[in-house]
């Protein structure tokens, strides 16, 4: 009971070189093993592509492994520090925040795969995440474009229309949201004090981050982070949001009505549509900008892309995999846009079919090409390797944010808790 | 000999290379010898000092509010006169073989704002609004002791139990016909008598509870706000959710060490000079 995680990693090797021995006889030898975290999502998206690859390579199967996402995370780090790589997949799904901390912490565990893929084909922000000195490793997969879902509906009662909501700034959407609130009663931001998610939407929307190009620590001395923690201090205090604990009272808050609207990844469309009932109440508007400094209606929140892991016996199989579907396949992205809502980041899937459709359950607005035009205007920025240490360290002050406190000493205490847990 | 060479193995050298490690620095597996580097970051750290904090505020309120109910319950239910007496022991035991996930998803439910532990209080009226029971930091720590006691008293009136089955009938007897009364007989007669178990489970306690991990992680996930963070979700946290600086983590993991063993020993200390 006394032991430390530290020795818990030396005996988990020695137990992993056990259960080793076992995985390399059951696999065979054009297998290609992969590892996700969502059976409808991603999961089901690589069967797709597989199945595409499968009609060309019949001799080529794919076993496809789900976890729970912070089960997935914890054992491919246990496993890399373990220096045991035996029981690692061939392909393995990464978020795009904790890309640089694999890449860094474990270099060499990944393939480069700079030489098979043309990355100008790709949204340039998913290609930096995934590029450690001149060589990019990861096979590009779902943008986190983002965008504000809100009830058509209840807003149209209020007096606005959809015009109203189009590139407006965050200051504008909270009177918009206290006028929504006088006229209705409806509150309409559902708001969770354990989640950074929004100082990371409104800072990747003015093209900066916790760290510059460097990974430096630029918090204290930058202008974004005060006026986003400024506009949000701004918006706890108007009255217009409901604390939420956790996902699930998240997402039912503004699915079960309690709330009009919320921003986020276009990843959440499949949550939000669940509710058949709800069809043509929702829409979907581009997220507001900061006002007073240079930001645009367009930022990212998740995401993640496939690595092929170099100590995987069949990496030729999986690079050859990834860069003829994933790569280039246009159809496959309009196919994996219908069955599983994903948007990918080929740019060139933007031109097929599914993209130009329209959705009824979005009051027949064109949501696929809408969410591809903006996906093309993200800026990109460093997520270097401590984006999980700078978000505990904002996630600790938002009490003190909601309560009023000055915003120079929240950075101030931000900025040195990142310092120190940065070194 | 083959017992000795598995305690090696399992044992000392973990404990060693654990102990080398707390003097290593790096990210990921790029470790290099840092000297004192950890414990000079260590006295720096704003996350450890909440974590140290919580830890030890889970320490000195839940340990001794445990501690008593297991006394009392236990006191209550080893009287012989009392109907249903199986029922209640079994009753208050089971919690600590309950599933640990499965108590902590039901524990989440029904501290959720919608939970029927503020419909039940908005009923009685004893409240006006819903208590955010977790995403508020003070009751955050509530939901996280109640938690812990609700499961773990059953387990200490077990000791607390069968030691006072192994305490002479006789002696009360005699006290019943000197006059003595039922509150005299428990502090003066029961609570000595219990003495080595008290302590036994003192420790144990506090051992569990400097350790304490699974309820705040599974409640809570140490939040809102760091309120809940413990040492051993901080060690989690260095090594699999940040950035992994497993030296550091086998630092902070020496720290919990040192703290059981001073906690442990002042307590003996306690006992013995009691004793004396």
């Amino acid at each position: 009971m006394t032991r430390t995680i530290a020795l818990r990693l030396r005996t988990l090797g020695l137990a992993i070189a056990g259960v080793s021995a076992l995985s390399i006889t059951a696999a065979t030898a054009q297998e290609i093993n992969v590892w996700a975290w969502d059976q409808n999502f991603n999961g089901a998206a690589m069967e797709e592509a597989f199945s595409r690859y499968q009609a060309e390579h019949p001799d080529a199967t794919l076993s496809v492994e789900i976890f729970d996402k912070a089960a997935m995370e914890q054992k491919l780090q246990a496993q890399l520090a373990s220096g045991q790589t035996d029981g690692l997949p061939d392909i393995v799904l990464i978020e795009d925040y904790r890309a640089q901390k694999y890449l860094l912490s474990f270099p060499g565990a990944f393939e480069p795969l700079t030489d098979h893929i043309d990355y100008s084909a790709f949204a340039p922000y998913k290609v930096e995440v995934a590029t450690v000195d001149g060589e990019t490793y990861s096979m590009p997969f779902d943008s986190g474009v983002t965008g504000l879902f809100y009830r058509s509906d209840i807003l149209e009662e209020a007096g606005y229309t959809a015009a109203d909501l189009e590139d407006i700034t965050w200051d504008r959407l909270i009177e918009i949201g206290v006028d929504v609130k006088e006229k209705t009663g409806e509150t309409l931001l559902p708001l969770d004090p354990n989640e950074a998610g929004w100082l990371r939407i409104m800072m990747q929307s003015a093209g900066t981050w916790y760290f510059d190009a460097e990974g430096n620590v630029t918090i204290a001395d930058n202008p974004v982070v005060k006026d986003a923690l400024e506009t949000w201090q701004r918006l706890l205090q108007a009255d217009i949001s409901k604390p939420v604990s956790g996902w699930s009272n998240y997402t039912g808050s503004f699915t079960s009505g309690d709330t009009i609207s919320t921003f986020t990844g276009v990843w959440m469309t499949a949550t939000i549509k669940a509710n058949a009932d709800q069809s043509g109440q929702w829409a979907v508007a581009p997220i507001p900008r900061l006002e007073g400094v240079d930001s645009v209606n367009a930022s990212n929140l998740g995401g993640s892309s496939w690595y092929v892991l170099s100590s995987a016996p069949d990496k030729e199989a999986a690079i050859d995999f990834l860069a003829t579907v994933w790569g280039q396949d246009v159809d496959f992205y309009q196919d994996i846009l219908v069955n599983q809502g994903a948007v990918g980041s080929l740019l060139a899937a933007r031109e097929g079919e599914a993209y130009q459709a329209t959705d009824e359950f979005f009051g027949g607005a064109p949501v696929w090409q809408n969410f591809s035009g903006w996906l093309a205007e993200i800026p990109s920025v460093n997520y270097g390797i401590f984006t999980e240490e700078a978000d505990a360290a904002v996630v600790a002050q938002i009490p003190a944010l909601a309560s009023g406190g000055n915003v120079d000493e929240i950075i101030t205490a931000i900025d040195q808790q990142v310092r120190q847990q940065t070194q | 000999m083959p017992a000795l060479a598995l305690l090696g193995v399992f044992m000392i050298y973990p404990i060693l290379w654990s102990l080398w490690m707390s003097f290593q620095t790096g990210r990921g597996m790029q470790l290099s010898f840092g000297g004192l580097a950890n414990i000079s970051r260590l006295t720096q750290d704003p996350v450890f000092l909440r974590a140290l904090t919580n830890t030890l505020i889970f320490l000195a309120i839940q340990v001794p509010v445990m501690l008593v109910l297991a006394l009392l319950f236990a006191n209550a239910l080893n009287n012989s006169a009392l109907w249903g007496r199986g029922f209640f022991r079994t009753a208050i035991f089971l919690p600590c073989v309950t599933s640990l996930v499965a108590y902590s998803v039901v524990f989440k439910s029904m501290f959720s704002t919608d939970g029927i532990i503020n419909h039940f209080l908005m009923t009685l009226h004893v409240i006006s609004a819903p208590i955010p029971w977790l995403a508020d930091p003070f009751w955050a720590k509530v939901v996280v002791i109640s938690a812990i006691t609700w499961r773990w008293t059953g387990y200490n009136m077990i000791f607390y139990l069968a030691a006072m089955q192994n305490i002479d009938r006789s002696i009360y007897e005699a006290a019943r016909i000197d006059g003595v009364p039922a509150w005299a007989r428990f502090w003066y007669i029961t609570v000595p008598m219990l003495k080595p178990v008290i302590l036994f489970t003192t420790v144990i306690s506090t051992i569990g509870t400097l350790q304490l991990f699974d309820e705040p992680n599974l409640l809570t996930q140490g939040g809102p706000s760091d309120s809940t963070l413990t040492l051993s979700m901080y060690i989690y946290n260095l090594s699999f959710r940040f950035m992994p600086s497993f030296g550091y983590a086998a630092t902070v993991s020496y720290v919990i060490v040192i703290l059981v063993a001073i906690l442990s020993f002042l307590q003996f200390l306690a006992a013995r000079d009691r004793r004396a």
